[in-house]
């Protein structure tokens, strides 16, 4: 039972002393903060794991040891039931250096100093893709199609690259330009033209560079030659490791955009054939092998996750039998295992933002604590009169305690509907912001979106909202118990 | 021969001060009859005000009995103690001890609000508005009702506080130097206001007081002296 006068007390109390309201707002900008900085936060996570997922295969069979063919490897993995299909991919590292480079916009890094960080000298990482069963593992015409819509939000109007829609397999496996395009780069660039355009053959293995690189390379068209250099360490007929270089004239095809930075920052497609050839693995050699560093793998749809662990265990198994005895172990690794470095620091970042909002907790805590601490030194004469008149000190604590209990959830009610009302019209509130002053809240062209992502989940609301009130009462319940056991004999003692 | 009200039996109470023992009541005899209007005359320090708060339940003797109505109930827990603190007991304070944030009216009402519920207070409360209203009327302050604290004189906050004191209907009244903090005159007012209201309703009244005149006016005097009753013997 609460006795009458602990509301009643507690109630006049808040109302004459305005001080409280500094805790009440406290407990709003908490619960306010916590709500709108996550909601965005969660937005932009969900934004990168989706633009990581799109831009990564489901699953990928890699740490294969050198001169592995892919064919004794789809064999085997597709006889298995989950696999729906599988790709072939080869990796490794190299330069590109277009050949029609306008004066004065030559790469300011000299080759000799190269930034292996930086696009700007031209390093790429390179990925062998064999198109057509790439499509079947990765959504790889999307990638392409969605370049347009990037550069759109950068107000660049670049049409999407057309070699995927070629109707000729073969020469969508090379990833070739048209014809007339080819020919025509190729005068621009100075390059001698024998034939006649109408009868010319588009000769050069197209690329495709992440739309990341377009800043350094603006003047690059469709059908510009670009020297694509690497260099591998090959063993030699006495067994010592030889480095060869390799040179192979490509044509650049277009842009990607999976979404995720660090991919389309550095990586390159290329048609798996040309690079196979620059390790000496002609696809007309019947000795050549089909090789491969990693096979990306599609599984069936619908699955749960029980049965993709399953699967990812029985694949790897399944690889493993086919590659040479005495092998290091291969790897399958989902999506999320492939971009764990990544995925662990966003992990880490937003654990990192939650900690500080719950400082931030801690010390509207903290304030509710001093003010009703406060409160209780400069009541101890009401404490004795409320003993005297015959209140238990249970009762007595009860007034304070309410205090602390109305503070909490009018500061919560308060923080939550303010939280949800931020979060909602934060892009309104961008929008105008940008208009009036030419200022963002939140840079949306930085991380390439078409508005603030804002996720607002309504457990994290529950969540926050139980949480603060349950905190603050706890922490309100200290200067209640200190109230309850004031003898009430000192507030009379000292007159 | 009745049975008094309150009593102090044999009550001592100490204070430790560091390591030292400081005794403030060595066993304290006294009684108060029902009705019985009592003056405790003394020097500051005497231990006045101490015996008074063991009287009114507010602080626990070293030793020795309190009893009320021929029952000890030093001992009791603590909210019983409070239970009964507010069924039977009135306290009249020398500096009024009003709450500030609360009118004329609140002060009196917060007296009913001690041992009821929300809900029971609420069902009742025309009532308890009422009767708050009546005592204040008595002690002559129906216009100043809603006036809080700082916005009435001594005497007037003095009257508000008996007004309290009695709203509970206590069978006894602990006034702890109640024209103190008064002038002459209106201290006069106060207390012809509470030796009214004491006859009226039969109450058994405990007054402390420095004022020899003051305690003439009562049924009897006690003196106290070191923590000791002096003079007229006590009636247990």
């Amino acid at each position: 039972m609460i006795a009458a006068f602990s509301p009643f007390l507690a109630l006049r109390y808040l109302l004459t002393r305005r001080i409280n309201l500094l805790a009440m707002f406290g407990v709003t900008f908490a619960v306010w903060a916590m709500i709108v900085v996550n909601s965005v936060f969660t937005g932009f996570v969900s934004e990168i794991r989706t633009d990581v997922r799109r831009a990564s295969p489901e699953m990928m069979l890699t740490d294969l040891p050198l001169d592995t063919g892919y064919e004794p490897l789809r064999a085997a993995l597709e006889a298995d039931t989950a696999v729906a299909a599988t790709a072939p991919r080869l990796r490794h590292h190299g330069l590109l250096q277009p050949l029609r480079v306008p004066k004065g916009l030559q790469p300011r890094t000299e080759a000799a100093e190269l930034n292996f960080d930086h696009m700007e000298s031209g390093f790429a990482l390179l990925l062998g893709i064999d198109p057509a069963r790439e499509e079947a593992v990765t959504p790889l015409r999307q990638w392409v199609a969605r370049s347009e819509e990037v550069f759109a939000l950068h107000h660049v109007m670049l049409p999407p690259s057309t070699v995927l829609l070629d109707p000729d397999p073969d020469r969508r496996a090379q990833l070739l330009l048209p014809d007339a395009t080819e020919w025509l780069a190729r005068r621009r660039a100075g390059l001698a033209v024998d034939t006649p355009k109408s009868e010319y053959r588009s000769a050069w293995p197209g690329v495709l560079l992440g739309w990341r690189r377009a800043p350094y390379t603006p003047w690059l068209r469709e059908g510009d030659p670009i020297d694509l250099l690497t260099a591998a360490s090959v063993p030699t007929t006495d067994g010592t490791p030889q480095l060869r270089s390799h040179r192979v004239r490509v044509a650049f095809a277009g842009y990607f955009a999976t979404g995720y930075r660090a991919f389309d920052e550095t990586t390159a497609l290329l048609p798996i054939e040309t690079l196979r050839t620059m390790f000496g693995q002609d696809i007309h050699d019947p000795d050549s092998i089909d090789l491969v560093t990693d096979v990306a793998i599609r599984l069936q749809p619908g699955l749960s996750a029980h049965a993709i662990t399953a699967a990812r265990d029985r694949l790897q198994r399944a690889a493993q039998a086919v590659l040479p005895a005495g092998s290091a172990p291969c790897s399958v690794l989902d999506w999320q295992q492939q971009n764990t470095v990544f995925l662990s620091a966003v992990a880490t970042e937003q654990a990192m933002m939650q900690f500080v909002l719950f400082v931030v907790m801690l010390v509207a805590a903290f304030v509710i604590y001093a003010v009703l601490h406060m409160m209780v030194v400069q009541k101890w004469k009401d404490i004795g009169i409320l003993s005297a008149l015959g209140g238990t000190p249970r009762a007595v604590g009860a007034v304070f305690l309410l205090c602390g209990v109305v503070v909490a959830v009018l500061g919560t009610a308060l923080g939550t509907g303010l939280g949800t009302l931020s979060a909602l019209s934060l892009n309104d509130a961008n929008e105008w912001l940008f208009a009036t002053t030419g200022l963002e809240l939140f840079p949306r062209r930085l991380f390439d979106l078409q508005q603030v992502p804002v996720r607002l989940d309504p457990a994290w609301l529950v969540q926050v909202a139980t949480g603060a009130i349950v905190f603050a009462v706890l922490v309100a319940l200290f200067p209640a118990r200190k109230a309850a056991r004031m003898n009430p004999v000192q507030a009379f003692a000292h007159e | 021969m009745s049975t008094p009200v309150l009593a102090a039996a044999n009550v001592t109470k100490s204070y430790r001060l560091g390591k030292r023992e400081i005794p403030v009541l060595r066993g304290v005899d006294l009684a108060l009859m029902p009705g019985e209007r009592v003056a405790l005359l003394g020097a500051s320090g005497a231990g006045k005000s101490t015996l008074l708060h063991v009287l009114g339940l507010l602080d626990a003797p070293t030793s020795g009995q309190v009893l009320f109505d021929g029952r000890p109930v030093h001992d009791l827990p603590v909210a019983e103690r409070a239970r009964l603190r507010h069924e039977h007991t009135g306290f009249v304070f020398q500096f009024y001890h009003l709450i500030p944030e609360l009118t004329a009216l609140q002060n009196v009402l917060l007296a009913r609000m001690m041992a009821t519920s929300t809900l029971a207070y609420w069902r009742t409360r025309g009532a308890a508005r009422a009767a708050a209203m009546d005592l204040l009327a008595q002690v002559g302050l129906q216009d100043r009702l809603h006036h809080r604290p700082s916005e009435l004189s001594g005497g007037e906050r003095q009257r508000v506080a008996i007004a309290r004191a009695l709203l509970a209907e206590p069978k006894v009244v602990l006034a702890d130097e109640p024209t103190g903090n008064l002038d002459s005159a209106t201290a006069a007012g106060v207390v012809e206001l509470m030796f009214s209201i004491q006859q009226q309703r039969g109450l058994a009244f405990l007054l402390v007081t420095h004022n020899e005149d003051l305690a003439r006016r009562c049924d009897r005097i006690v003196r106290m002296r070191d923590g000791v009753v002096q003079g007229e013997p006590a009636r247990t």
